[in-house]
C-alpha cells in the first residue's frame, strides 16, 4: 500500500507541473466549431506576435485579451488548418475550423482513445482508413491489413470464412505466448480470445474475436507496432496495439450509406495430383506402373465456387447536442467446400449527448454480432475430408463413393459409412461433410458508456465502462460408423459452449495547457479490467467417449465415461494507475514521459503482483528548427525507450487437483511457483520521417531493438524430483528490425492522380538464452517429419527435419534395399518466419474512375508440406507419375560405393514420403509474391441538390494472382494461428482467390 | 488541486483494497482443492483410483513393448517405416517410465505425506504398496531406477542399484504388512477401493503375493535372499492369492480396456504368431476365450479346425491392411470393466517354481502346476481341463505367414514340452512346462512373464524375423531377445550424471542387450 500512496503522490506532482495562466487588455470571446458544426474543445488560440494564448473549453468557447482592433488571433488544432483572423471591432469572434487533409497535420488515435498529432509521436505508427480496408470486401477486416503497414505479419486461417487471423508485430517476443497484439476499439481493450487451433493430427480453427466486427463500422485502424502503448494499456499492449476507431454520428442532416456487394471465391492453389496410375491388388496406395484411363475430375468437382454476399446500411446524423449512428451489416457466405457456410449479422448503435451547458458529454455504444459457421474445414490427418479425397486409389470409382457415401447395414439396421478402406487417416469425404456436421455459433455484445466532464477549460475528467461478452458454441456431431480411431461406434459428440467476458473501466484526468512556448498535455488515471475466458462446458469426442444410442446428440445420451466438463481457460484481474505527460516546445520538440503500475491477479501470493514500468520518448521536428533546403518540406527524428512488465498466465502459481472421468482425483504434480515474477520487455526505437517536394514524396524509417527477459517457461521436472513439471523465469529473446515506409504522388495533374506507397520490414529474432536447466529444445509443434523448435542461439520457429544421409561428395547414400537413408536425428533446415516483408499499394484516379492495386511479398523463410509427403508416399502426386513416366527418379546417389543415378519411383517416394519420410524433401522456400488486391471503381456524377449524394460502383478482387511461389501450397494460409505449427501444410484447405463487385450509395 | 490529489488517493485506495480477491481469481474453480476434499475425508483416498489406474498403460508403454517382446500380441502396423520397438530399434522408450513417475510416484509422494500428517496409517501403507508395484514393474523395464532418492532437490539425482531396490521393497513390505495386520477391520478404504471394497485382508494377500513375485525374480542372482523372502511370503498367516475370490482385478474406472481399443478402435494389434503356435499345438480350449477367429478363411489352411491366425512380432511388414483380417482379441473384451492384475494361476505357477527350488511350504510342483492350469481354465470359463492336462503328445506348431512370400516371417517351433506333467523329467523340463503354462495364462498382464522369460529362457519363444538393432540402442544377436529398455532420453539430457552413475550400477552399457541384475544368464538350477 505504501507504494501506492507514493505513486499517487508522484502522479499528482506530474499534474501540477506547468499550471499557469496569462491575461491582459480588451476581451474577445467566441466559439470554435468544426466543419460539421460541433463545438471544438482544446483549440489553441494565440495572439499573433505575442506569447499570450488560451484554448477553447469543452463547449468550444474561449476568451482572450487583445491589444487593438488590428490584433490577429491564430486558431490552431491538430489535424486542422490553422486560421488567422483579424479581430476588428468585434467582441465576439466565432471560427469554423477546417480539417487539414495533408498528412503532416494527421491526427492519430493513440492509446486510450486519445487523439494526438502524428508529428508529435516519439514512436512508429501507421493508420489505414476504413474505406481502404473495406475496398476488397474481405469479410474479416484484419485480413485486409496485410501489406498496408510495415512491421505487420498477417496470416489468415486456412479454415475458410469466419476463421481466425494470426498477426504478429515485430516478431515473436515470448517463448510461451503467441505474441499477439492487443486490439482496442475506441480506446477500450476488446476481448480477442482465440479458440482452439488445429495441428498435425487434426482439429478445426476455433475463430477469434476480430471476425465478429462489422468492417463497415470502422473509420480507421492504427497500428502501434512498438510497446509504447503499453504504458497506457499495460502489458497486454506489449506486443503492440491495433487501435480501431469506429464511425460516429455527426451533426447535420441525416446521412444514409448503403453498400451491397458480392464476391466469388475459387481455388487458387491446390496440390498437383496424378490420375494416370492406380493401385495394385486393392492397395490404398496408387503404385501401379501401368497407366490407366481413370476419372480425373472428382477432386476439382469437390471444390465449388464460393460466394460472399455483403450488405450494410448506416444511418447517422444529429443536432448540436446529440449525434447518433446506427448500422446494420449482413454477410452471407458459402465456402469452396461442400456445405460450408458462414453467416453474420451486425447491429451497431452509438449516440453522444451533451448536458449541463455542454460541460458533460455522455457517449454510449452497443455493438451486436451474431455469427454462424457451418462445416468450417479442419486441417491435419484426422477426420479431414481432404485426406480421403486426395489419396483415393485412382483405379477405383470415386463417383460411386460420392453417390453412396452411406450404405444400409443389415447388421446395424442403419446407414453406415461407405469407404474402401479402414484407415485412421481416411474417411469418405462426403460422409464427413454430411454425417459429421459441424456448427459454430458466436453471439456477442460490446456495450460501453463514456462520461466526459469538463471541469474547466484546461482540465477534464472522464469515466468509462465497457462490457464485452461473447457466447460461443462449437458443436460437431459424428454419426455412428465414422472413423473408429477417433469416434465411438455409436457416434460421438464434440461440444463446447462457453462465454468470454471482458469488463473494463477507467477514470482519467486530462489536462491540456498552452503556456508560452510550451504545450502541456497530461493525463493520469486508473483502470480496472477483468477478463473471464472460456467459462462454460465441454465434452470431447473420442473412440471411448460415445453415445448410448446411435446418432442422438444430447446429454442424456452420453455414455457414463464421457466427462461433462466445466471449463475456464483464463480469469484475470488487472488494476493499474498510470500517467503520461507530453510537453511540447514551440511545436518542434516533444518530450513524452509515461509511467504505469500494474497489479495482476495471476501473480497473487508471489509478492510480485505489483510492478511499475516507465517509458520516455523524444521527438524533434528538424524542419522547424533549422532552415533546410526548400526541397525538404518536413523532417522529424524520434527516439523512445519503453519497458513493459508482462504478467504470467492464470492459475500457474499453485494449480489444483483435477477430477478424472473415472471419478478419482488426479493430484496436481506441477511444482508450485511461489516466487514467480513478471516477464520484462525493454524496447528501444529510433526513427526518422522526411518529406520532400511539397509533400509529394516522403519516407519513414524505424529501427527497433526489443529485449524480452525473465520469460515464463514450463519445464519437465527431472523424474526423480517428485514433480512432473515446473516453471521458471528465465531466458532472453531479442528482436531487432527495421521498418521503412515510402509514399509518393508521382503524378498529380488535373484529372489524373497516382499515389503509391511501399511498406518494408525486416525482423531478426534471436533466442539469446533459454535456461541452463533446459537441455532439450522448446517445441512449438512437432510430428514425424516436422519439428518446429528452438534453443539458445536459434530463433523461434526454427525448423528441424530428417535429411538425406550424404557422403563426402554430397551423394545421397542408399541402403541395402536401395532406399535413401535418413539422418539419425533431425537437423536444422531454416526458420519458418520470412526474412522480410513488403507491400506495395497504388491508388490511381482519373476523373470519376479509380483504380487501386496492391502487391504483397514475403521473402525468405521456410515452409513445410506434410501433404506433399503423404501424397508422394501414396503415389498420387503428379511428381510420382512423372517419375514413373521417366522410368524412375534420377538422383546423384551411392550404394556400397557404387554410384547410382536412378531409383525406382515407388522405392524412392515410399522412402522419402509418407508419414515418416525424409523431411528435407518437403521443406520449401516460403517466398511468395502476389497481387493481393485490385479494385476498379466508378463514381457516378451526381448533380448537387439531389437527395442522392454519391454513388460508386466497383469491381474488386483479392489474392488474384500468385506472381511468384516456390512452395506447392500457399504458406500465407495458416493451419494454426497461434504459435504452433507455423508454415505447416497438412491437408489444409487450398488457397482461394475472390472477385466480385460492390455498389455503394450515400444519401 | 486538493480535489485531484483526493480523487487519486481515493482511487489508489480502492485499487489497493481490490487485490484481496486476486488469489481466488487466480484459481481454476473447476479444479478441486485439498481443503474441499477434506469434506467426507476424501483428501487422502480420492487420489488412489488414478494411481491404481496407471499400473497398466497404453499402446507405446505396454502393447508395443512387452506385449510384443513376450509374443502375446503382434502389430500389423509397420510403425515408423517398419523400424520400431518391435524390431528392436527403440522408438518409444519413455512412456512407461513417465507414466509411473508422473502418475504413481509423484502423487504417491504427496498422498503419503498428507496421510502421514493426519495419521492415516493404512492409507500410507496402501500408497506404499501401490508404489512398490509400480516401481518394481518399471525396474523390470530399465533395471536401476530412482526410488530411495525420489523427491531429492539435488541437481543430480542418483538411481538405486537393483539390489538396493529389492532390499528396500522387502523392508517396506514388512512395514506395510505390519500396518495392515494391525488394522484388518479398518473400514476407511471402502469408498476408494474398487478392487476389494476396502477389505484390508485382501490387500494383505496382495502384499504377500507381491513379496513372493519379487523373491522369485531374485532366485538366480540371490538364491538365499530369494528363498528367505519367498518362504516368508508363503508362511505369512495372511496368505497368498490362491482362489478366485481373492483374485486382484483393477477397475477400468469406466474407461476402455486399452488392448481392446488398440485392437478394434485403431486396428493396431492382433493375436501373436507364438500364441497361434502354442494354443493350436496344445489344442487349448482357452483360445476362443482369448481371441476371435481370423476373418479370412484362406489364412489357416494348416489347421482349419482352429480358425485362428497370428502376426509374428518383429515381422517384416509392408502395409497395415495386409494383416487386419488376422485374429483379433476376443471382441467381448471391449465390454471389460476391470482387468486382471494378480490371478491365482500367477501365484500357483510361481509356487510351482518355488517347489522346484525347494522353498519350504511351497508344496509339490505337480500339484501347483496342475492347480495353476485349472485355476486359469476356471478363470476363463474354459472346459476340458482334465483332457488338456493329460495331453502328452501335442506340441506347438510351426508358423506360416500367408501374407508374406516364401519363408518371410515364418518360424519353426522351438518348444519341446507337452502339457502333461512328468514327475520323472528333470528340473529344466519341469520349469519349461511351468513357464509355458504361466506364459499362456498371463494374457493381458505380461510384465512378469517378460521377467520370467529373460530370467529362465522359457518358454522358447520365436526370435525376431526383422531385427533392426544397431549401435544406437545396442545390438541383439539373431538368436537372442531384447534384455531391457534403455534409460529415457529426458533423463539422459536432464540428469546426465545420474544416468552415468546408473549405468555403472547397471553393470553394462545403457543398451537393450545388457542383462538386468536378476537376468544372470547362468543355469536355472
Amino acid at each position: 500500500m505504501k507504494n501506492v500512496y507514493r505513486r499517487a503522490w508522484l502522479l499528482a506532482v506530474l499534474l501540477m507541473w506547468g499550471f499557469a495562466s496569462f491575461a491582459q487588455g480588451k476581451l474577445i470571446s467566441g466559439t470554435v466549431t468544426s466543419s460539421d458544426g460541433s463545438a471544438m474543445p482544446g483549440v489553441n488560440v494565440l495572439l499573433k506576435g505575442s506569447v499570450n494564448g488560451t484554448a477553447t473549453d469543452a463547449n468550444g468557447k474561449y476568451s482572450i485579451s487583445v491589444t487593438s482592433d488590428e490584433s490577429v488571433l491564430v486558431f490552431s488544432f491538430i489535424g486542422h488548418a490553422s486560421q488567422e483572423v483579424v479581430v476588428g471591432s468585434r467582441a465576439v469572434v466565432d471560427v469554423k475550423m477546417e480539417e487539414d487533409v495533408s498528412q503532416l497535420g494527421e491526427v492519430v488515435v493513440t492509446a486510450l482513445g486519445i487523439e494526438r498529432e502524428a508529428k508529435s509521436l516519439s514512436y512508429a505508427q501507421q493508420t489505414v482508413s476504413g474505406s481502404t480496408l473495406t475496398e476488397a470486401r474481405d469479410i474479416n477486416i484484419l485480413n485486409s491489413l496485410s501489406g498496408r503497414a510495415a512491421g505487420v505479419d498477417i496470416k489468415k486461417s486456412s479454415s475458410g470464412p469466419g476463421g481466425s487471423t494470426k498477426i504478429v508485430l515485430r516478431g515473436n517476443k515470448s517463448m510461451s505466448g503467441d505474441s499477439q497484439p492487443l486490439f482496442v476499439i475506441d480506446g477500450i481493450p476488446m476481448a480477442n480470445n482465440k479458440g482452439t487451433q488445429p495441428g498435425m493430427w487434426g482439429g478445426v480453427d476455433g475463430g477469434d474475436g476480430m471476425s465478429q466486427i462489422n468492417p463497415d463500422d470502422i473509420e480507421s485502424m492504427t497500428v502501434l507496432r512498438g510497446s509504447n502503448a503499453a504504458a497506457l494499456y499495460g502489458s497486454q499492449g506489449a506486443n503492440g496495439v491495433v487501435v480501431i476507431t469506429t464511425k460516429k454520428g455527426k451533426e447535420g442532416a441525416a446521412k444514409v450509406e448503403f453498400s451491397s456487394g458480392v464476391t466469388f471465391e475459387s481455388v487458387l492453389k491446390k496440390p498437383d495430383l496424378q490420375f494416370k496410375y492406380g493401385a495394385v491388388g486393392g492397395a490404398k496406395e496408387s503404385w501401379s506402373t501401368t497407366p490407366g484411363n481413370y476419372a480425373s475430375n472428382y477432386v476439382d468437382d469437390y471444390f465449388k465456387t464460393g460466394s460472399n454476399f455483403i450488405n450494410s446500411l448506416a444511418i447517422s446524423g444529429g443536432s448540436a447536442k446529440t449525434t447518433v449512428y446506427f448500422s446494420y451489416g449482413n454477410v452471407s457466405a458459402s465456402g469452396i467446400s461442400p456445405h460450408n457456410t458462414y453467416n453474420r449479422n451486425n447491429v451497431t448503435f452509438k449516440q453522444s449527448t451533451k448536458l449541463l451547458n455542454d460541460k458533460l458529454t455522455i457517449r454510449s455504444s452497443v455493438m451486436l454480432s451474431a455469427e454462424v459457421s457451418k462445416n468450417r474445414m479442419p486441417s491435419g490427418y484426422y477426420l479431414n475430408p481432404l485426406t480421403g479425397l486426395y489419396m483415393f486409389p485412382r483405379e477405383r470409382n470415386f463417383q460411386d463413393f460420392k453417390d453412396n457415401f452411406q450404405v444400409f447395414s443389415e447388421a446395424r439396421n442403419m446407414d453406415v459409412q461407405n469407404w474402401f478402406v479402414v484407415d485412421h487417416h481416411q474417411s469418405n469425404p462426403y460422409w464427413i461433410v454430411n454425417r459429421e456436421p459441424r456448427k459454430d455459433n458466436t453471439s456477442r455484445v460490446i456495450a460501453s458508456l463514456d462520461l466526459d466532464y469538463a471541469i474547466n477549460k484546461d482540465l477534464s475528467f472522464s469515466v468509462r465502462g465497457n462490457y464485452d461478452y461473447a457466447d460461443k458454441t462449437f458443436d460437431q456431431r459424428h454419426s455412428a460408423s465414422s472413423n473408429s480411431t477417433n469416434i465411438n461406434p455409436n457416434g460421438s459428440w464434440d461440444y463446447k459452449k462457453y462465454n468470454d467476458k471482458l469488463i473494463y473501466t477507467d477514470a482519467i484526468l486530462k489536462y491540456n495547457k498552452k503556456a508560452g512556448d510550451f504545450d502541456f498535455n497530461i493525463i493520469a488515471g486508473g483502470s480496472y479490467q477483468k477478463t473471464d475466458y472460456g467459462n462454460g462446458i465441454a465434452i470431447d469426442a473420442s473412440a471411448e467417449n460415445g453415445l448410448l444410442y446411435p446418432n442422438e446428440f444430447f446429454f442424456q445420451n452420453l455414455m457414463p465415461i464421457v466427462q461433462v466438463k466445466s471449463t475456464q481457460s483464463s480469469a484475470l484481474i488487472k488494476e493499474a494507475l498510470f500517467a503520461n505527460a507530453t510537453i511540447g516546445y514551440k511545436e518542434r520538440l516533444f518530450l513524452d514521459i509515461a509511467g504505469r503500475n500494474d497489479w495482476a491477479s495471476s501473480l497473487a501470493g508471489t509478492g510480485n503482483d505489483s510492478y511499475f514500468y516507465p517509458s520516455v520518448g523524444l521527438t524533434g521536428i528538424i524542419s522547424e528548427m533549422v532552415a533546410l533546403p526548400t526541397v525538404i518540406s518536413f523532417a522529424k527524428v524520434r527516439a523512445s525507450y519503453t519497458s513493459v512488465a508482462n504478467e504470467m498466465p492464470y492459475n500457474r502459481i499453485n494449480p489444483g487437483n483435477t477430477i478424472s472421468a473415472g471419478g478419482g482425483v488426479v493430484r496436481n504434480t506441477i511444482r508450485p511457483f511461489p516466487d514467480a515474477k513478471p516477464e520484462m520487455l525493454k524496447s528501444f526505437e529510433l526513427g526518422a520521417n522526411m518529406r520532400f517536394l511539397d509533400d509529394n514524396i516522403g519516407f519513414d524509417v524505424t529501427y527497433y531493438n526489443i529485449n524480452s527477459k525473465d520469460q515464463f517457461i514450463k519445464l519437465p521436472a527431472p523424474s526423480g524430483s517428485g514433480y512432473t513439471f515446473y516453471y521458471v523465469n528465465a531466458g532472453e529473446i531479442v528482436n531487432k528490425g527495421i521498418e521503412v515506409t515510402v509514399d509518393a504522388t508521382p503524378v498529380h495533374t488535373g484529372n489524373f492522380t497516382w499515389k503509391t506507397a511501399v511498406n518494408f520490414s525486416k525482423n531478426n529474432n534471436k533466442v539469446v538464452e533459454t535456461t541452463p536447466e533446459l537441455k532439450d529444445p522448446i517445441t512449438t509443434g512437432e510430428s514425424e517429419g516436422y519439428y518446429s523448435r528452438f534453443q539458445a542461439g536459434g530463433s523461434i520457429n526454427d525448423i528441424y527435419v530428417y535429411k538425406y544421409q550424404r557422403d563426402t561428395q554430397g551423394r545421397i547414400i542408399l541402403g541395402p534395399d536401395g532406399k535413401p537413408l535418413k539422418t539419425a536425428l533431425v537437423e536444422y533446415a531454416g526458420n519458418l518466419n520470412p526474412d522480410w516483408i513488403a507491400g506495395w499499394s497504388n491508388t490511381l484516379s482519373y476523373g470519376n474512375f479509380g483504380l487501386t492495386f496492391m502487391v504483397n511479398g514475403k521473402f525468405g523463410g521456410k515452409a513445410f508440406s506434410q501433404t506433399e509427403s503423404m501424397l508422394d508416399g501414396a503415389g498420387v502426386s503428379q511428381r510420382t507419375a512423372d517419375a514413373r513416366d521417366a522410368g524412375g527418379v534420377f538422383i546423384n546417389a551411392v550404394q556400397n560405393d557404387v554410384a547410382v543415378s536412378k531409383v525406382d519411383a515407388e522405392t524412392w517416394f515410399r522412402a522419402i514420403g509418407d508419414r515418416n519420410g525424409i523431411g528435407e524433401a518437403y521443406v520449401y522456400d516460403r517466398t511468395s509474391v502476389r497481387l493481393t488486391q485490385l479494385a476498379l471503381s466508378y463514381r457516378f456524377p451526381i448533380p448537387s441538390g439531389k437527395a442522392l449524394k454519391a454513388a460508386t460502383f466497383s469491381i474488386v478482387g483479392q489474392n488474384l494472382w500468385l506472381i511468384y511461389l516456390k512452395a506447392p501450397f500457399d504458406p500465407e494460409l495458416a493451419m494454426s494461428t497461434d504459435q504452433n505449427s507455423q508454415s505447416l501444410d497438412n491437408f489444409n484447405l487450398p488457397a482461394t482467390r475472390t472477385y466480385g463487385f460492390n455498389f455503394k450509395v450515400t444519401f | 488541486m486538493r480535489k485531484i490529489s483526493y480523487t487519486l488517493t481515493l482511487l489508489a485506495l480502492t485499487l489497493g483494497a481490490c487485490t484481496d480477491n486476486f488469489k481466488e481469481t487466480n484459481r481454476n474453480p473447476y479444479e478441486i482443492t485439498d481443503e474441499s476434499l477434506k469434506q467426507d475425508f476424501n483428501h487422502v483416498g480420492a487420489f488412489y483410483p488414478s494411481m491404481l489406474d496407471n499400473i497398466f498403460q497404453d499402446q507405446i508403454a505396454d502393447n508395443l513393448v512387452h506385449e510384443s517382446f513376450v509374443r502375446h500380441l503382434g502389430t500389423p502396423t509397420p510403425f515408423v517405416s517398419g523400424r520400431n520397438n518391435t524390431t528392436y530399434y527403440i522408438t518409444w522408450g519413455d512412456s512407461y517410465w513417465n507414466g509411473v513417475y508422473n502418475n504413481i510416484m509423484a502423487p504417491a509422494r504427496q498422498v503419503i505425506a498428507i496421510a502421514e500428517a493426519d495419521n492415516y496409517d493404512v492409507f500410507v501403507a496402501w500408497a506404499k504398496l501401490i508404489r512398490i508395484i509400480g516401481a518394481s514393474r518399471l525396474s523390470a523395464y530399465h533395471g536401476p531406477i530412482i526410488y530411495t532418492n525420489y523427491g531429492s532437490t539435488e541437481q543430480t539425482i542418483k538411481y538405486d542399484t537393483e539390489e538396493t531396490l529389492y532390499n528396500t521393497w522387502f523392508t517396506e513390505l514388512d512395514e506395510i504388512l505390519a500396518t495392515f495386520n494391525a488394522n484388518k477391520t479398518y473400514p476407511g478404504l471402502t469408498k476408494f477401493d474398487a478392487s476389494y471394497g476396502g477389505d484390508v485382508t485382501k490387500w494383505i494377500k496382495v502384499a504377500n503375493s507381491w513379496r513372493l513375485i519379487l523373491a522369485m525374480r531374485l532366485s538366480k542372482v540371490k538364491p538365499d535372499l530369494a528363498k528367505t523372502q519367498g518362504e516368508k511370503a508363503i508362511a505369512e498367516p495372511g496368505g497368498l492369492i490362491k482362489t478366485d475370490a481373492d483374485a486382484w482385478y483393477l477397475s477400468l474406472y469406466g474407461g476402455p480396456f486399452k488392448p481392446a481399443r488398440i485392437c478394434f478402435g485403431w486396428g493396431d494389434t492382433r493375436m501373436d504368431a507364438a500364441m497361434e503356435s502354442v494354443l493350436v499345438g496344445y489344442e487349448d480350449p482357452r483360445i476362443e476365450k482369448f481371441f476371435d477367429p481370423a476373418t479370412d478363411e484362406s489364412l489357416y489352411p494348416d489347421h482349419p479346425d482352429f480358425p485362428y491366425k497370428g502376426i509374428r512380432s518383429g515381422a517384416l511388414l509392408v502395409a497395415k491392411d495386409d494383416r487386419l483380417t488376422y485374429s483379433t482379441i476376443d471382441a467381448s473384451m471391449q465390454n471389460y470393466t476391470k482387468r486382471r492384475m494378480l490371478m491365482p494361476a500367477d501365484i500357483l505357477f510361481t509356487l510351482a517354481e518355488a517347489s522346484l527350488r525347494d522353498w519350504a511350504g511351497a508344496g509339490t510342483a505337480k500339484d501347483n502346476y496342475e492347480a495353476g492350469v485349472k485355476a486359469s481354465f476356471t478363470e476363463w470359463g474354459a472346459g476340458g481341463v482334465d483332457n488338456y492336462l493329460s495331453n502328452d503328445t501335442g506340441l506347438p506348431v510351426n508358423y506360416n505367414d500367408p501374407k508374406a512370400s516364401g519363408d518371410i516371417n515364418d518360424f519353426v517351433n522351438r518348444m519341446t514340452v507337452t502339457v502333461k506333467w512328468d514327475e520323472a523329467a528333470d528340473k529344466e523340463v519341469k520349469l519349461d512346462k511351468i513357464m509355458t503354462q504361466k506364459w499362456i495364462s498371463s494374457v493381458h498382464n505380461t510384465v512378469e512373464i517378460w521377467v520370467d522369460h529373460r530370467r529362465t529362457g522359457y518358454p522358447k519363444l520365436p526370435y525376431n524375423y526383422k531385427n533392426d538393432s544397431d549401435a544406437t540402442w545396442g545390438i541383439i544377436a539373431p538368436n537372442d531377445f531384447l534384455r531391457r529398455m534403455p534409460f529415457i532420453n529426458s533423463e539422459r539430457n536432464n540428469n546426465p550424471a545420474g544416468v552415468a552413475d546408473a549405468t555403472t550400477k547397471l553393470g553394462g552399457p545403457d543398451e537393450i542387450g545388457t542383462r538386468l541384475w536378476w537376468d544372470t544368464g547362468g543355469p536355472n538350477f
